[in-house]
């Protein structure tokens, strides 16, 4: 875009700012709304709240959302992987496995989600959307065919699950160690994204396939492993999950979908060319969680709260691609 | 035919048309009469789709007359010009593969009461259109889908004729049919003259425009050099009119001799595409390969990059045999390829000029699997500099480039793996002139510093210009093998359009 010296040039550079960062002129604009809204919103206890709550295991779902969406793909079925990781999970504990068999276990439900999204998608040339659509519907019945139709299995004191609550309720250095964790993964898919050959690839992959392909990329396996890192990282979310309410809850795993989307995608207005990242969803993740907890504390109930996030999603992706393409 | 009553159904006269700094046309006319058969002929590039495109109204021309039936017409778009009964067959099928025949034909002007349409009337009115014009008979509710392309192309026809066609241009109509089919075309299209309509006819196969045309109006250069009787004039003289004789400055000249051979193919075999392959390249050699759409030049192209898998034969790159399934041997074993599409498979437009560069060669730039930026950088650097890539900075989208300049990072990226063979697939349609030279300049370069280059190209200019030895294929075989002095347009026009036939007897 080359601006020429004229009068407009300092409102096509307000335009450019605005368009570039309207994710957090949005984010700051509605911090400051619910503090002065609501006194609690900006306690201790609350942020607390929100982080390990609202944003964690979101983020931790989003992240490997990120991965396929930088791919060019899609995965439908990541609370199926949630579901699945937090199934195993419990029942392990439950019939008194310990803890590292029970995580084991869990990621390794996980990870059979992934593999076969990767199957039906490198093998069988299903598009992405179809393939984890039809998981997710499959991975829906499974569980309800496991718990006779859907019923939660609880967790009782006594089995491995109170360290884990535990866990999920301890901090490290002041830091809550669900928190610690999500930092580890973001680095550590910020770094796989952004840093290395293979990120290189699934960029390639989503930027255009086929000459990803024309340059020799293994793009059948390089795509399998998008999906069952994506899978992985959803089952990693299904055991904090479980940890946190010391249950399984048949289908719980879907609410993180449409959310981890939205993250993602509202992240994308961060880079000029909309692509994902992982500072990106990380800012959407937040974003979304901060209102959800806002709309809350100043009495707005769930039905709203849905209204409310859907609107948010609109004003910020409109005003972003629209101040984008007046600036073009 | 009378030559008594000419009369002229569309005049198109001094039509000019620019494209940023190319001329596509200049002063080009053309002159098309009631009941007859006029043949359009001319390279790549000679103005002969861009003047069809005038006519059909895609194209707005930035000078020059139009007269359509008697009345000249200011401008055209392409409902106006199906109004005034022009019609066009495009080369590629335009006709939607879930539909019936009767919706086929009547698309656009469905039979039946508004919003409703008439299935039942459509498919026996269509059915009763090519029962009169063609006496064919199809199954009632036959899918397009379902029939063969000769076939398909005489739906076309039937579409046009049910809207009273006075004037039919036919593009490329028998690039993809067999010959049975095209005689039976040609049938067609000659009763369709005798019964008073125009037909243009747009061929690279100078036989069936011998065979067919009353008229052949050749293009070169963006205008019509002539309007000559195939009867009269020899496919030859037909020929030498096509080409120019002035290649000029635009192929730098190199001298080079050729080492060993870097690429050896025997026996090449792929089912419905080509038999009986067998060619080398040497180092320091630029081979050209040339022939017709269809005619199995551009699938030799495709196993040479594991892009199709060869069904028998071998291919050898520096003595090592190679079992080519998929680009990524490809690849690995030294092979660069410069596809035809550059937006859908050579670069990424929406990757950086750096990562479009590094992207087949990564591995060389990275530790333990990150990329380490600094080398990485270097790389890129250099080969910006050495193709002079005119880029603002190496982190500039490669949308942002033109043509030429995408082309070059297409090129770069392979420079930055190494390659031993490189495959250029039309490595300069699309590119200006200015870009072509300078890519004409490092492809005797990568010659010069011992690479083996194919060259698959239908710009006969460019592979007399640029090439050491010329292969053309004909109908799935080599036809002929040109070499030094004995390559020139009129041989390699003549061996790819089976006008000479050779000591196989391919030719038809």
């Amino acid at each position: 875009m080359s601006v020429s010296a004229n009068p407009n040039t300092a409102k096509v550079s307000l335009r450019a700012f605005l368009a570039k960062y309207s994710v957090l002129i949005a984010f700051a604009a509605i911090v400051i709304f619910f503090a002065v809204a609501s006194p609690t919103f900006l306690t201790p206890a609350n942020l607390f709240n929100v982080l390990v709550n609202n944003v964690v295991m979101l983020a931790i779902v989003a992240l490997g959302l990120t991965i396929v969406i930088s791919s060019g793909g899609i995965d439908l079925s990541v609370g199926v992987s949630v579901d699945m990781a937090s199934m195993v999970f419990v029942m392990l504990l439950a019939a008194g496995y310990s803890g590292v068999v029970g995580v084991g276990g869990g990621l390794g439900a996980a990870l059979i989600v992934g593999i076969l999204n990767a199957i039906l998608i490198t093998r069988l040339n299903i598009s992405p959307f179809l393939a984890t659509l039809g998981v997710l519907f499959i991975g829906q019945s499974t569980q309800q065919l496991a718990t006779s139709g859907g019923q939660p299995i609880y967790l009782t004191s006594g089995y491995a699950s109170d360290q884990f609550k535990a866990i999920a309720r301890t901090a490290l250095f002041g830091v809550p160690t669900p928190v610690i964790v999500l930092v580890i993964l973001a680095i550590a898919v910020h770094v796989l994204l952004h840093r290395s050959v293979f990120g290189r690839y699934v960029q390639a992959m989503g930027a255009q396939p086929g000459v990803a392909w024309y340059s020799g990329i293994r793009v059948p396996r390089e795509l399998s492993m998008v999906h069952v890192l994506c899978a992985l990282l959803a089952g990693v979310t299904g055991i904090l999950l479980s940890a946190t309410v010391k249950s399984y809850v048949p289908l719980s795993g879907n609410a993180f979908l449409l959310d981890a989307i939205g993250a993602t995608f509202i992240g994308t207005t961060l880079s000029r060319e909309r692509k994902p990242s992982v500072i990106g969803t990380l800012l959407g993740v937040l974003l979304l969680a901060i209102v959800k907890n806002g709309l809350l504390l100043v009495g707005w109930n769930f039905y709203w709260q849905q209204v409310g996030i859907g609107v948010l999603v609109f004003l910020v992706l409109a005003v972003s691609f629209g101040l984008r393409r007046a600036t073009h | 035919m009378q030559a008594a009553k000419r009369e002229i159904a569309v005049s198109m006269s001094d039509i000019s048309k620019r494209f940023g700094p190319v001329r596509a046309l200049e002063n080009a006319s053309l002159e098309i009469e009631r009941g007859s058969i006029l043949g359009l002929v001319g390279q790549n590039g000679a103005g002969k789709s861009t003047i069809i495109k005038v006519l059909a109204g895609i194209i707005r021309p930035d000078s020059g007359t139009i007269v359509i039936n008697g009345e000249t017409v200011p401008s055209l778009s392409p409902a106006s010009v199906e109004k005034l009964g022009v019609h066009f067959i495009h080369q590629d099928r335009l006709l939607v593969p879930t539909a019936t025949v009767g919706e086929a034909v009547f698309l656009g002007h469905e039979i039946g009461f508004r919003p409703f349409v008439n299935r039942r009337a459509m498919e026996r009115k269509a059915a009763d259109l090519l029962q009169r014009f063609f006496g064919m008979e199809l199954p009632a509710g036959t899918l397009v889908k379902d029939l063969t392309t000769a076939q398909q192309k005489v739906v076309q026809i039937t579409r046009a004729l049910a809207q009273k066609a006075s004037v039919l241009v036919l593009d490329e109509p028998t690039a993809a049919l067999v010959k049975r089919e095209a005689d039976s075309l040609f049938d067609v299209l000659r009763r369709l003259r005798d019964d008073g309509i125009a037909v243009v006819f747009i061929s690279h196969y100078m036989q069936e425009i011998e065979k067919l045309c009353d008229r052949v109006t050749v293009m070169r250069n963006g205008t019509d050099v002539g309007t000559v009787d195939p009867r009269e004039t020899s496919i030859d003289e037909i020929i030498s009119m096509m080409i120019a004789r002035d290649v000029g400055e635009m192929f730098p000249k190199r001298s080079v001799t050729p080492g060993a051979p870097v690429l050896e193919v025997t026996n090449l075999r792929l089912g419905g595409g080509f038999e009986n392959i067998g060619f080398n390249v040497r180092a320091g050699e630029i081979v050209g390969l040339t022939g017709l759409l269809g005619s199995g030049a551009k699938e030799i192209v495709q196993c040479l990059f594991g892009l199709k898998t060869a069904d028998g034969g071998s291919i050898k790159v520096e003595g090592k045999q190679l079992a080519l399934s998929t680009p990524v041997k490809a690849v690995r074993d030294g092979i660069a390829m410069l596809p035809e599409d550059r937006r859908a498979h050579g670069v990424a437009l929406g990757l950086s000029v750096r990562e479009n560069i590094s992207l087949a060669s990564l591995r060389r730039y990275s530790k333990s699997g990150l990329v380490s930026r600094g080398s990485e950088n270097q790389a890129v650097d250099g080969l910006i500099k050495e193709l002079s890539i005119k880029t603002p900075h190496r982190d500039a989208l490669v949308r942002e480039l033109s043509g030429g300049n995408q082309q070059k990072v297409a090129i770069a990226k392979w420079l930055s793996c190494q390659s031993r063979v490189y495959v250029l697939d039309e490595p300069t349609v699309a590119v200006d002139v200015g870009a072509k030279v300078e890519i004409y300049n490092l492809l005797n370069r990568l010659a010069g510093e011992g690479a083996a280059i194919l060259l698959l190209s239908s710009d006969l200019l460019e592979l007399v210009g640029v090439c050491d030895r010329v292969l053309v294929v004909y109908r799935g075989r080599l036809a002929g093998t040109f070499s030094g002095p004995s390559i020139n347009s009129d041989a390699l026009l003549a061996a790819s359009s089976g006008a000479r036939s050779n000591a196989d007897g391919v030719a038809a």
